[in-house]
């Protein structure tokens, strides 16, 4: 439990870090309130999949159909919101309807990932690569791939606007982050998340229903992606199927990096809270520094296999091993 | 027993009957709705076109069977093209032995690195690979940059291997011919079959997929086989890379990766491979990799809207994973294993 505790503190190490640095290279750019504003409007919509790929790999699985679920969610909400002036509703009343028909469409999309794993026994990994497709699939067919747009104002503006100096988004964030500690740490399911995550057989004989455990995770999992679809349509004020389709590495990487054990069995969401606030800060710095997409994605990648490395290291105990090596070396030398 | 009814039990519970009937009837259909489908144009350009695509097929299949897997080739495959054409460019050799050498090297050295983080720092292979794809990919963009070299500035090596066939014939609608991509193809079938039914190595790579602790027990040099699985995995995707290029006289460092995976997926499972179980044949594979040429092909003969494609494919795949896996869970119950509900 200690190491686990020991990641959280050098994030949060990093994190202050990495501001600082930024701060000190850039004043006039990286402190600016537009700036900080902005990073924390657009790091939500990726934050909610991390989340999702979080519980997914506390379970002891994946999810990798989540930017797809984003992708159809996204679209289900846009076709409603592009034809608001036909709809004989009250705009909020659509808006409302579209944002239920996003999370609708999401909950879906999850409880069949749920029953193809649960009831048929297909590891996660391959169902999901399956659904994904399917799922993408779908909102191509809808889209035929070109983009919809002419949402309500009023739609637009929930992402676009500030609470107490706030993006809305952000808040959105900050209450998923607290809703999703409190369900893993302090509720039954939860707890037994954590356990069929860590053996599913000992779940089983301790009385766990593990296929209703199962679904509940998927459709949570599948609910970040709708939700992120939302903030997502909201922000860029259009919607197109491949939106959002880059975001599946970042969202593994978050998940990792926030102390996540992908075989299953441990996770912290205040860890991925924090890396997902340092890794937010360093693409902005990229984007300052002029980094290309392609370059960011290529450190995305490095990253992600140097912290598993690390991870590795740490769980055997051979980086304990290592750094007494070096200190019984620097004590005979001195 | 009696023979024959132990024979047609066999048939009739083999995954490979049901696909070879499906696939049978899905011909019929098109046959029917679409007579340019059984001409011998449309059949001998179908093998061209499909032998990339199995290709990587057999390379994820192989990566499956093992318990592990691949979702990197499609970076793999770009890159080894890629490089490979610019660097013929850049010191002005045209020679198709030099482009295969140099492709598979780079294929394999990728390949090795993934097997390298799998088995040296006992990772999920499907985070690796995740990873290395955007390492190898990102990295193929930000320095070797994005343009695409078009028919014009492409060795000439290429364009002739896209030409060259065998036993070819005139007709009246032009020379028909058996492609040497797919001839390649099915040296890649033989190799993998062999490899996988009559070596040491290839028992090992089963033996991993049923259970990685009781294979190292029986005496397998684990990571030794995951070597080679993932090197193996590399080496067809760069020959892949080469066909590609050689086929549509383009080389373009964002193509591949992103619409191929599907279709390959949906090959390896239709064909019954399971990840849990270290299952699948190479028949199999070669049936679903038939299966999705077809669907993938001739949905629009079929009037179904080419925006849909994706969709059908998708549905197939879930489809496909659930008949394998339905069946799978079936036996163990029937063999009195233990069946918990899992994530994995």
């Amino acid at each position: 439990m200690t190491t686990k505790r020991a990641n959280n503190v050098t994030l949060l190490i990093v994190l202050v870090t990495v501001v600082a640095v930024m701060t000190a290279a850039m004043p006039d750019q990286f402190l600016r309130l537009g700036n900080l504003q902005n990073m924390m409007r657009n790091l939500p919509e990726y934050a909610l999949l991390a989340f999702g790929i979080m519980i997914a790999m506390t379970i002891g699985g994946i999810d990798l159909s989540g930017v797809s679920v984003l992708s159809l969610s996204g679209v289900v909400a846009a076709m409603i919101l592009s034809h608001h002036q036909e709809i004989p509703l009250p705009t909020v009343v659509t808006m409302i309807l579209a944002i239920l028909a996003a999370l609708g469409t999401a909950a879906l999309c999850g409880l069949i990932n749920g029953l193809i794993i649960s009831l048929a026994s297909v590891p996660a990994i391959i169902a999901t690569l399956g659904t994904n497709g399917l799922y993408y699939g779908l909102a191509i067919g809808i889209t035929k791939g070109s983009h919809l747009g002419g949402f309500p104002l009023a739609y637009i503006r929930i992402a676009n606007n500030d609470f107490l100096g706030i993006p809305i988004p952000f808040w959105v964030f900050i209450a998923v982050a607290l809703l999703l500690g409190l369900l893993l740490d302090k509720t039954a399911l939860g707890f037994q998340m954590k356990m069929l995550g860590a053996s599913p057989v000992v779940a089983r004989f301790s009385g766990t229903k593990n296929r209703a455990v199962l679904l509940k995770s998927f459709v949570i999992i599948s609910l970040l992606a709708g939700a992120s679809a939302v903030l997502l349509t909201s922000k860029v004020a259009t919607m197109r199927p491949n939106y959002g389709q880059d975001y599946l590495l970042l969202a593994v990487l978050l998940s990792i990096l926030g102390g996540t054990n992908p075989d299953g069995g441990f996770s912290s969401v205040l860890g991925v809270f924090l890396a997902i606030l340092a890794l937010q800060v360093l693409a902005t710095g990229s984007t300052f520094l002029g980094f290309t997409p392609f370059f960011r994605n290529f450190l995305y990648g490095l990253l992600l296999l140097v912290v598993m490395v690390i991870h590795h290291y740490r769980d055997t105990g051979a980086w304990t091993i290592l750094k007494e090596s070096v200190f019984t070396r620097t004590e005979k030398s001195g | 027993m009696k023979r024959p009814k132990t024979f047609i039990n066999r048939v009739l519970h083999r995954h490979e009957t049901y696909l070879t009937l499906i696939i049978i009837l899905f011909s019929v259909v098109t046959a029917n709705v679409a007579p340019a489908f059984l001409t011998a144009g449309n059949i001998l350009s179908l093998l061209r076109g499909g032998a990339g695509l199995g290709l990587l097929s057999l390379a994820f299949f192989v990566a499956l069977i093992s318990g592990g897997i691949d979702i990197s080739f499609p970076a793999i495959a770009i890159s080894a093209q890629y490089i490979t054409v610019r660097t013929m460019l850049a010191i002005d050799v045209n020679s198709l032995v030099f482009a295969f050498v140099l492709a598979s090297a780079i294929g394999i050295v990728y390949g090795l690195i993934n097997a390298f983080l799998i088995t040296r720092f006992k990772l999920p292979a499907l985070i690796v690979t995740l990873g290395t794809s955007n390492l190898y990919h990102g990295g193929l963009l930000q320095f070797l940059g994005t343009e695409s070299v078009n028919v014009g500035g492409l060795p000439t090596a290429f364009s002739d291997f896209g030409r060259m066939s065998l036993f070819q014939i005139s007709t009246e609608q032009g020379t028909l011919g058996i492609s040497l991509f797919f001839v390649i193809f099915v040296i890649a079938i033989v190799l993998t079959w062999f490899i996988l039914r009559h070596t040491m190595l290839g028992r090992g790579i089963y033996a991993i997929g049923g259970d990685e602790e009781a294979a190292r027990r029986a005496g397998f040099n684990v990571s030794r086989i995951q070597y080679f699985i993932y090197a193996y995995v590399g080496f067809l995707s760069a020959i892949m890379g080469i066909i590609h290029v050689s086929m549509i006289q383009y080389a373009n460092p964002t193509n591949i990766v992103g619409t191929i995976l599907l279709r390959v997926i949906a090959a390896v499972i239709l064909g019954g491979t399971s990840i849990s179980g270290g299952r699948g044949t190479v028949t199999g594979t070669l049936l679903g990799f038939v299966l999705i040429v077809l669907i993938d092909r001739h949905l629009i003969m079929l009037g179904v809207p080419a925006e849909w494609t994706d969709f059908f494919v998708g549905i197939v795949i879930v489809l496909g994973v659930l008949a394998t896996h339905i069946r799978l869970r079936l036996e163990r119950k029937r063999l009195g294993e233990l069946v918990v509900e899992r994530a994995h």
